[in-house]
């Protein structure tokens, strides 16, 4: 039973500390640039300089990763990105 | 053309009567889609665009990958694995369809006015990131129907004029451009 219990303890420590998991948000040939630039800076609070580039990572290489953070910050970022319309996804962040 | 207008914080649309019918029959068309069709809807059997969004009304009992296309993109899938994917939309969908579903129905409302009125019209003080996010999901799902590709604009301007694709892709075109009149005043101070 307590081993069980450190298990689960370590997960959500590595979690926390490792950051593994991002979101990523994929080209469409649909959203407009201006418009995806402009979700950026609402939903995750970016200078437009950022926003900017981050979506012309999207056009250009076909996706970006936007926030990195636990599964459920990045289910919850993807949820929002979603509800604008946004093609994203969440995966591990493979580079750790 | 129609344009949306900005006073300080409050912001309108001033719309002709033509453009309020064209938008009218697409929010309803969507609110259908999204299972929330309890109204009298604006749009009748014989109009072009009656049937773009209205192939695959019936809602499955439990919350699946949906079959029709257009609801794939509105509520796409949150993860490639399709098991995380699966366990994600039975608990999230719910919340996300009914944003949308709000969301349009807002828009209805404000429209029926002036398409009741059957003149042309001005809404006032409308809430702009409910209108931004509404004529984007229109135009997702325009998109849908219409196969839109990077090379689109070059392939729909070659149809000839009395080709009924010319004329849907000449609507999600003008969406596009209404957003973007949405989205200048947004983004000007």
């Amino acid at each position: 039973m307590s081993t069980d219990i450190m298990i689960e303890s370590d997960l959500d420590i590595s979690q926390l500390v490792d950051k593994p998991w991002v979101t990523i948000v994929w080209d469409d040939p649909v959203n407009l640039m201006s418009y995806v630039t402009y979700v950026f800076i609402k939903l995750f609070g970016f200078s437009s300089e950022k926003a900017n580039a981050l979506m012309m990572q999207v056009h250009n290489e076909g996706r970006a990763a936007v926030s990195t953070g636990s599964r459920e910050e990045m289910e919850r970022d993807v949820q929002r990105l979603h509800e604008h319309g946004l093609w994203a996804t969440l995966q591990r962040d493979d580079k750790n | 053309m129609s344009e949306f207008l900005r006073a300080g914080d409050v912001y309108s649309l001033d719309l002709s009567i033509d453009e309020a019918h064209i938008l009218i029959n697409l929010v309803e068309q969507l609110l259908e889609l999204l299972g929330e069709g309890d109204f009298n809807h604006h749009y009748d059997e014989s109009d072009p665009f009656a049937q773009l969004m209205s192939q695959l009304k019936a809602a499955p009992e439990e919350i699946t990958v949906p079959e029709d296309p257009v609801l794939l993109r509105l509520l796409p899938n949150a993860y490639a694995d399709p098991e995380a994917a699966a366990d994600f939309r039975r608990y999230t969908e719910p919340t996300l369809r009914g944003k949308k579903q709000r969301a349009l129905k807002e828009v209805r409302a404000a429209l029926e006015i002036i398409v009741d009125e059957d003149r042309a019209g001005v809404i006032e003080d409308l809430d702009s990131e409910i209108w931004l996010m509404t004529i984007n999901d229109l135009r997702l799902a325009l998109s849908v129907r219409l196969e839109i590709n990077p090379d689109s604009f070059d392939i729909f301007e070659a149809l000839s004029d009395d080709d009924p694709q010319k004329a849907i892709y000449a609507v999600y075109f003008w969406l596009g451009w209404l957003q973007t009149s949405l989205l200048n005043l947004l983004t000007d101070g």
